[in-house]
């Protein structure tokens, strides 16, 4: 599995998390922030079973959430479950780095979330 | 800063159009609008032209200008605003700022959309491009799965039942069938959607936990109107149908991604851009006798009536399923159908719930439709996930 790509932002200034990105603190307006990476376990906070999918997706369906990280770096994933209904608000999920869609013979990667 | 008239209102039917181009279809509505306030072969001075995907879907740009010369509106000044769902919304304020301004006398405003050409998976796809295209969009999240993820929130929070989510459905779609200009025809029932062993396949899931009849059409369709000032209105002699002024409006938006927000189930834009429409209107919740709210899902009927005032929070579920937002109850909201039945061709739709309170005002409407004396009317105009919201507040102008 690849390493979590993705960069947060925490700012100098008040410490609040952003990501994505933004150019001023959505907080303090600061314009400081330091780079971080998502750690640890990561909270399921919202999630959803997607059957009518967008052009690019050849699956039957999806299970996307937004998950909160150990550091409370919050993001939004493709989750890997057989159904929705292994899933709870609230859960812990671990998080990993991987293919999330093809675009022109090329493989996407991203978020992945699994049980 | 002067009061501003609606002078005249015009819409095509929503839902299928093959036969039609976007122009045709953004024509013949800016045509039945300016027949309606009465122009004849007058001009305006601007015109405001709201849709989301023509660059997109039929690869057209400057469509404004497009428009103009094929209403022989030249040399009226012409803007095509894009702010996704809630371009509609944006190019009524366009104008009505233009004509409070004192720059302009008459702005035709006209939205619209034609989606039905692309295949379900393009529609959604191009819907999808409002999401982050770093954080949201390569997932494949579309904006039902966003409500989808919304809908659970606000069930678990408020304690909203499923039940109630579908008496939105029933009401709206029930309604919708009096309305010549909706897209769905189809009157459905709570044992075909939800209690009988049929509703698995009559009503399958699309984006769990909200069902197929929980989601709005996608469809082709166009809605203007026509807007001068009060003063100026009121001078060209005793109107044939009664004056309806723009008593108020707001805007707020609110973070691109729900993740970013402290409450997901919290819709600040809504909040605040009806508070400072009624604000503007020296108006309160109470005071409004028939609103449009942009029910794209069901639930957001339910979560708009809360955020706006007129129920508490929790409570708007309730009042959906005792009836209370019927045509007839204490807070009539939808009359036309909403989005769930008159449809979502996405550039038209805030341009078309101004259309339904004018007509709601103007008591020109069938009385089966008809909300009876109304007065002031209520628009919510939700763009992107709650990130960009327009309301207005609509006044009947007594004679």
């Amino acid at each position: 599995m690849s390493e979590i790509e993705i960069v947060a932002f925490k700012c100098k200034k008040c410490g609040r998390v952003h990501y994505p990105y933004h150019d001023r603190c959505l907080d303090c307006k600061s314009r400081d922030f330091e780079e971080i990476a998502p750690k640890g376990d990561a909270k399921l906070l919202a999630y959803t079973q997607i059957f009518n999918l967008p052009w690019g997706f050849d699956e039957r369906f999806l299970i996307i959430g937004v998950a909160e990280f150990e550091n409370n770096v919050k993001a939004m994933g493709q989750i890997k479950a057989d159904t929705i209904d292994q899933l709870k608000t609230g859960m812990k999920l671990k998080a990993g780095w991987e293919p999330i869609r093809v675009v022109a013979g090329e493989k996407v990667y991203g978020l992945k979330y699994e049980l | 800063m002067r009061d501003v008239a609606i002078l005249g209102v015009g819409m095509i039917p929503f839902g299928r159009r093959d036969e039609e181009s976007l122009m045709d279809m953004l024509a013949h509505a800016s045509l039945n609008a300016l027949d309606d306030a009465g122009m004849g072969d007058k001009s305006v001075d601007a015109v405001y032209v709201a849709n989301m995907g023509a660059g997109i879907i039929q690869h057209q740009t400057a469509i404004a200008s497009s428009l103009v010369d094929r209403l022989s509106l030249l040399p009226a000044a012409a803007d095509a605003v894009e702010n996704g769902p809630a371009s509609g919304g944006s190019a009524v304020k366009n104008g009505v700022l233009a004509v409070a301004s004192g720059y302009y006398d008459y702005v035709l405003v006209v939205g619209g959309e034609k989606m039905r050409e692309v295949t379900g998976w393009r529609a959604t796809d191009f819907v999808s491009t409002m999401t982050h295209p770093e954080a949201e969009y390569p997932y494949g999240v579309t904006l039902p799965g966003m409500a989808g993820m919304f809908t659970r929130l606000y069930m678990e929070k408020y304690n909203v039942t499923r039940e109630q989510i579908v008496a939105v459905a029933i009401k709206n779609q029930e309604i919708g069938i009096l309305n010549p200009y909706a897209h769905i025809e189809m009157v459905i029932t709570k044992e075909g959607i939800m209690d009988s062993p049929h509703s698995v396949v009559n009503n399958p899931v699309g984006a769990d936990p909200l069902h197929l009849y929980d989601m709005c059409p996608v469809s082709d369709g166009a809605a203007a109107v026509v807007l001068c000032s009060l003063e100026m209105a009121q001078k060209l002699g005793k109107p044939k149908k009664p004056l309806v002024r723009v008593a108020g409006f707001g805007q707020a938006t609110d973070t691109h991604t729900l993740q970013e927000r402290d409450d997901p189930t919290d819709l600040k834009a809504v909040t605040l851009a009806a508070k400072q429409a009624l604000d503007t209107a020296k108006l309160k919740p109470g005071d409004i006798d028939v609103a449009e709210l942009h029910d794209a899902f069901t639930i957001l009927e339910i979560a708009e009536s809360e955020h706006v005032g007129f129920f508490k929070k929790g409570e708007g579920g309730k009042a959906a399923l005792a009836g209370k937002t019927k045509l007839g109850g204490e807070m009539p909201i939808n009359v036309s159908g909403g989005l769930k039945a008159r449809g979502h061709p996405v550039g038209a739709t805030g341009v078309a719930q101004v259309v339904d309170i004018t007509w709601q005002l103007r008591h020109e409407l069938d009385k089966n439709r008809q909300v009876k004396n109304a007065k002031n009317g209520m628009t919510v105009n939700f763009g992107g996930f709650g990130n960009n919201v327009l309301s207005f507040v609509l006044q009947r102008v007594e004679q």
